[in-house]
């Protein structure tokens, strides 16, 4: 086994609880990875990535610091992964998705606050993450009101910059988007003593748009009516995406999407045929957090698309790469990423016409709406998810759930008495 | 516990080896996959990779190992490892 303690060790981990998280990985990724029959052989890199998850990318990330380079950790998918690039930095995930974390970030922060927080935090107050202790920079954002309180609780233990993102979609809320990324290049410029050109920043736009683009292969393959991959699988995908190099991401996603393809061509697929196809929808499904794709799929559907950030949010729509000048570019940046439609603006109507459509491109039968429990701003659209669903004849069913394995038995009475509804 | 419980598990001390061996496993055609080392096969406190090899091929991955000379830890079974509605989540 690769040896890691030294550089754990040189992170100021805490070993001791850092192990027990090590001894339970193993266990959650046989039983909700190895399962499966008939896995594409080009998962295999995830399937590394995961059985290393606290060793390879960590040490890559140790030894550009050691180069000079900066590493800035992210909560969101509005914060411009290019203007980072652009000044030689390196951006990495830095969502918790673990009960294991949970704990430690209780002893700062209210129960009362999503599970999804309360491990981001616990995983870098207990020392028991290795990207929560390399980043030199985290980098938030206000798209919650927890998040937001979280932030200034972790800001007392390490360097951090908020991108204030506007809470509705008009012009003048786009330019000030544009604002908050010129100024969040200037820290950045400030903190890796990089100068950010609009040559750079142009490569780096294209770099990520080529992410983005081979991210939508992956996601293409799943509209199939012959399902190449598993929605665990995808899920497993689209989780390390947020960690790992971009360019290396966007290659082995291509080889991926290679096989998808060729596979949809020679009619392979993972589930049987008549297997019923669901959308989830919600907060996003922080690595490691399976919990609902794993009971969907092991109750006789099968996941084809998440409209959440870790899905299509991430990679729809690309950055207009024809911007000339650093102005220009910033613009362009600020009017892709208000594309987003979280349930964090008001209103937020384009959300319901991505799920509508999403239904659509993927062949959904239906709609699986889960929410983290105290997450108001995504279980207060419920409401307008499943009435606009309903209306358009669309089966749904609202969750609320969080990181621990306690409801489990619950959650697989209820999806499995909607997917038995879906067959009637 | 029957034979489809067992599973083998190929070791490793670097995952480069481990790596090396899952290429040339591909190129030859044994069924595997890259899967962490379960806790009871690691003996320090280390996260690391392992290759799963079914009983079926467990014999096809000590051919390969041998023929290429390829560098491994051990080979271990364990049974009962990979249970998909245990709902034991990280």
């Amino acid at each position: 086994m690769a040896d890691y303690v030294q550089m754990w060790k040189d992170l100021g981990m805490d070993l001791e609880t850092h192990d027990l998280l090590c001894q339970v990985l193993p266990t959650a990724v046989g039983d909700v990875f190895m399962s499966q029959e008939n896995r594409p052989t080009a998962m295999d890199f995830w399937d590394m990535v995961i059985s290393e998850v606290h060793g390879i990318r960590p040490a890559e990330l140790v030894e550009a610091q050691k180069q000079g380079r900066k590493v800035f950790g992210t909560f969101c998918v509005f914060v411009p992964d290019e203007v980072v690039i652009a000044a030689n930095g390196i951006v990495t995930g830095l969502c918790g998705g673990s009960q294991f974390w949970v704990p430690a970030g209780e002893t700062v922060l209210p129960k009362s606050t999503c599970s999804l927080i309360k491990a981001s935090v616990g995983a870098r107050l207990g020392k028991t993450c290795p990207f929560f202790r390399i980043a030199d920079m985290y980098v938030g954002e206000t798209t919650c009101d927890g998040k937001k309180k979280a932030y200034e609780i972790l800001g007392q233990d390490v360097p951090m910059h908020i991108m204030d993102l506007p809470q509705m979609k008009r012009e003048k809320d786009i330019v000030k988007w544009k604002d908050e990324i010129a100024e969040f290049a200037k820290v950045v410029e400030e903190f890796t003593g990089n100068e950010i050109t609009a040559e750079k920043l142009g490569n780096a736009i294209r770099i990520i748009n080529e992410k983005r683009k081979a991210l939508k292969r992956v996601y293409d393959a799943r509209k199939s009516e012959c399902l190449p991959i598993s929605g665990r699988d995808a899920l497993l995908m689209i989780q390390i995406s947020f960690f790992d190099d971009p360019e290396r991401c966007a290659q082995m996603c291509n080889r991926l999407a290679d096989e998808l393809e060729q596979r949809i061509k020679d009619g392979v697929s993972v589930v049987p045929e008549g297997t019923k196809r669901i959308l989830v929808t919600g907060t996003p499904l922080a690595v490691p957090n399976w919990k609902l794709h794993n009971i969907i799929e092991t109750s006789g559907a099968a996941v084809v698309c998440e409209e959440m950030c870790t899905g299509t949010r991430y990679f729809e729509n690309l950055v207009d790469e024809t911007a000339a000048t650093l102005d220009e570019q910033f613009m362009a940046l600020s009017e892709r990423y208000m594309k987003n439609n979280c349930a964090c603006f008001t209103p937020n109507t384009g959300r319901i016409d991505d799920i509508l459509r999403l239904v659509k491109e993927y062949k959904a039968d239906g709609v699986i709406d889960c929410s983290l429990k105290f997450c108001c701003l995504y279980d207060t659209e419920k409401y307008a998810v499943s009435k606009a669903l309903k209306e358009a004849g669309v089966p749904v069913l609202s969750l609320e759930t969080d990181y621990t394995d306690t409801d489990a038995e619950q959650l697989r009475t209820r999806i499995g008495a909607f997917i038995e509804m879906l067959h009637e | 516990m029957s034979e489809q419980d067992v599973k083998y598990y190929i070791l490793f001390e670097d995952y480069t080896h481990g790596m090396a061996l899952h290429e040339l496993m591909l190129a030859d055609c044994v069924p595997h996959r890259i899967v962490p080392a379960p806790r009871s096969l690691q003996g320090e406190v280390s996260c690391g990779m392992a290759l799963l090899v079914k009983p079926e091929d467990v014999e096809a991955a000590k051919a390969c190992i041998e023929r290429h000379q390829a560098v491994h830890h051990s080979i271990a079974s364990l049974a009962g490892q990979i249970k998909p509605m245990r709902d034991k989540y990280c």
